[in-house]
């Protein structure tokens, strides 16, 4: 379809604007074209990077305390450490977050739940394993109950190791995360 | 005043031959094994005749060199005197089984359930003998008996299968592998029971009726379990919960560590009270080995623990703060900020923030760094007029009054039946601190008070907490001026290997009464670790005190418990 069917232009602008490319290709074709190939074009071109900038600034995280980690992750989320400076506030739902942080031990119990809980979240979604249990069993590794490998569940991302790690290690990871949003490296390839 | 002897020769002459063997710790603690046939009548002696009102919890010990196994009730009296007794029970090793006392005493059912499921000791009687802690594909490998093998496959993950059920619920299981298969850790006889959404289901009984879950991850939570609730529309019918999703096994795990690794692991039961577990557990070694504790350890040892309740009970107000949002956002971020000051002061001396494993057998790790007490006269005065204000805040709060007052009245009588301790049992108006009833360290010399409340609704809980952080502060000035020079541990080398013994030791935790049982063979690993939990006991009453409540209060009256679901799975 070209453009002077819909809108009635002097042909003249018409054959012009044929001539025109966008990333490669007709100017016509992309104005007049399905959802599938507007979201092609942002796939190619640097109107992805726009999109992830946005991204990264607004990872909202779920607050899903677990253990130790659980309890830094409050003071992260808190005024001391106000991780609303990096666009990263706590949400209560699965369906308002970016961004799961297994913040402990993953259960056999649990397991399914928290498979159900990464689910429930819309993507684009990221993962996070805070503490040496959620890396490799940590002081449990040796539990019948403790479930290991959590990188075989879940896309992780950024593991930030500590026992439990401090609040600062939180901010360093999530701004290791972000740079990874921003550099299109993430597991998901965002 | 009672003491154990006395408690024992009542028992002799009452039940001639009842008594199979029997040690007189001291004038606190009594052990005693008794017939298994005359369990219940002896309970019912000690509870009618001796004032042995507060069930304290049970223990299960599988002795698999003698080829049997032992269930440990342990008993004690909310402050009419300050025994504790240890009940032994003996039952074989094939197809063991004892006496329910839940018929007794209402909370047994909890510690009946944790002892069926983990070791396979059935209760004759018991109303709901369901798995509490463990996973349907758990049960029937009775974890903690001595001569289970299983222990975790790394190929977990790869194996869930993902299935649609007909209801429309996606579930993910877990089949075992051929080499779980033989090595006998996967049990193809698993015991009968109903599952919990069955028993939801049979509990409904009109159109009208309908089940709400809340959890495992909801925003009331302070760490994964399950509350469901049969409402018809705003009122709570009935409470169902289901716990273990953050079970790991510690007290199996702290059997295959050393004795002093295993400080390591009551830091990570409960996260916000590890220096008071510490001490728990390293109170009940040194009274099997008879160590004396040096003078300036023990005033170091009390000046730690108080700080860390005062941070315990910022961190669980502030919490609870949130549950009822709207009221109170804001307080929270102040409560946390000004729990950063207190943090700081224990980090300069631990080095860590929240997992310590500072207290040793005999001593302390190191000795308070220069300037400790500066630090702490500048830090205090300020925590105290925070405290203050925070009092104010809430006394003052119209809508705070009308959100909370008469929420979730737990009765004196009804608390003590149920097992309650600490911040929860004191604002019924039951002084019952362990501090003064069965003291520790240097807390007899100190002088400060216990704090109770009159109503015991959700208010009086936090209004309790906020005046016992006082009372803290109070404790840790006097100790700072009192405070000794000397050695922070003791001069007797502590061996690797401990002799033969067994102790319980109780110390109050920031969420109440928590005890340890510790038995050693004489091995340079803890036979067995038993660990009774302030909140797994508090936890228990959350659905009795449930049911008839609108369920906006569920949150309200779930949050002041001050919970920490870690240290009840453990």
């Amino acid at each position: 379809m070209g453009i002077s069917d819909v809108i009635p232009v002097p042909v003249a602008i018409d054959e012009e604007i044929e001539k025109w490319t966008i990333f490669g290709q007709p100017v016509a074709e992309v104005w007049f074209t399905t959802t599938e190939k507007i979201h092609q074009i942002i796939e190619m071109g640097p109107i992805k990077n726009i999109f992830n900038w946005g991204r990264k600034n607004s990872v909202y995280f779920l607050m899903q305390p677990m253990g130790c980690c659980g309890v830094e992750m409050f003071v992260f989320g808190a005024a001391p450490y106000d991780s609303d400076r990096f666009g990263c506030i706590p949400r209560n739902t699965p369906r308002q977050t970016d961004v799961m942080i297994i913040s402990g031990y993953l259960t056999r119990k649990y397991l399914p739940v928290f498979k159900n809980l990464w689910d429930e979240m819309p993507e684009p979604k990221w993962c996070i394993a805070i503490g040496e249990c959620a890396i490799s069993g940590g002081p449990f590794y040796d539990s019948y109950n403790i479930v290991q490998n959590t990188g075989d569940h879940f896309p992780i991302d950024v593991f930030i190791p500590g026992c439990p790690p401090r609040p600062e290690q939180f901010l360093e990871g999530l701004m290791n995360l972000q740079e990874k949003i921003k550099q299109r490296k993430d597991k998901r390839d965002y | 005043m009672t003491n154990a002897s006395e408690v024992l020769s009542s028992i002799q002459s009452a039940f001639p031959g009842a008594v199979l063997d029997s040690r007189v710790e001291s004038d606190r603690r009594l052990w005693a094994t008794i017939d298994s046939k005359k369990i219940l009548d002896v309970c019912k002696h000690l509870t009618t005749k001796l004032n042995f009102d507060h069930y304290s919890g049970s223990a299960g010990v599988d002795w698999i060199a003698r080829k049997e196994m032992e269930v440990v009730e342990i008993m004690a009296s909310h402050g009419a005197h300050q025994v504790v007794a240890m009940l032994k029970v003996k039952t074989p090793r094939e197809n063991p089984s004892v006496k329910s006392l839940t018929g007794l005493y209402w909370n047994a059912n909890w510690y009946e359930r944790e002892i069926w499921e983990m070791f396979g000791i059935n209760f004759e009687g018991h109303p709901e003998l369901y798995p509490l802690l463990l996973s349907d594909e758990l049960m029937g490998a009775w974890p903690w008996r001595k001569d289970y093998k299983g222990y975790p496959d790394l190929t977990t993950g790869e194996r869930a299968v993902k299935i649609s059920t007909p209801e429309g619920y996606t579930e993910y299981h877990i089949p075992p592998t051929p080499a779980e298969v033989e090595a006998g850790t996967v049990v193809t006889e698993r015991p009968k029971y109903p599952t919990l959404r069955e028993r939801e289901e049979k509990e409904i009984k009109s159109d009208s009726e309908m089940i709400m879950h809340l959890g495992p991850q909801h925003a009331m939570v302070p760490g994964p379990f399950l509350l469901d609730v049969l409402v018809e529309g705003e009122r709570v019918h009935k409470a169902f919960l289901d716990l273990g999703y953050i079970h790991k096994g510690i007290e199996k795990i702290m059997e295959n560590r050393s004795w002093l690794q295993g400080i390591t692991y009551t830091d990570r039961m409960c996260y916000v009270a590890s220096l008071s577990n510490n001490e728990c557990y390293c109170g009940a070694i040194e009274k099997i080995l008879g160590l004396e504790v040096p003078l300036r350890a023990q005033y170091i040892r009390v000046i730690l623990e108080e700080l860390s309740r005062i941070q315990s009970h910022l961190i669980g107000t502030g919490e609870f703060l949130t549950l009822i949002a709207g009221v109170g956002y804001a307080p929270w971020q102040y409560m946390i900020i000004d729990r950063e000051n207190i943090i700081s002061l224990i980090e300069s001396v631990t080095g860590a923030r929240l997992t310590h494993t500072f207290v040793r057998f005999g001593g302390v790790r190191n000795d308070l760094p220069a300037g400790f007490a500066d630090q702490c006269k500048k830090v205090l005065p300020y925590m105290k007029s925070r405290t203050e204000e925070f009092i104010e805040l809430f006394a003052q709060d119209p809508i705070y009054h009308k959100r909370m007052d008469g929420v979730g009245i737990i009765r004196p009588d009804d608390a003590k039946r149920m097992g309650v301790s600490g911040p929860p049992l004191r604002a019924t108006g039951v002084a019952y601190d362990m501090r003064k009833e069965d003291p520790i360290l240097v807390y007899p010399e100190l002088d400060f008070k216990v704090v109770t409340g009159t109503k015991g609704d959700s208010a009086d809980r936090i209004d309790v907490r906020l005046r016992e952080m006082l009372e803290s502060i109070h404790i840790i000035e006097q100790c700072l001026d009192r405070i000794p020079e000397g050695p922070i541990k003791t001069e007797v080398k502590v061996p690797k290997k401990v002799p033969a013994g067994e102790a319980y030791y109780r110390v109050e935790d920031p969420r109440g009464e928590m005890g340890m049982y510790v038995i050693s063979d004489g091995g340079d690993k803890p036979y067995r670790v038993k660990v009774r939990g302030p909140f797994y006991a508090t936890f228990q009453t959350l659905t009795p005190l449930l049911e008839g409540t609108y369920i906006a209060d569920a949150v309200a009256i779930a949050g002041s418990m001050d919970g920490c679901p870690s240290e009840a799975d453990r």
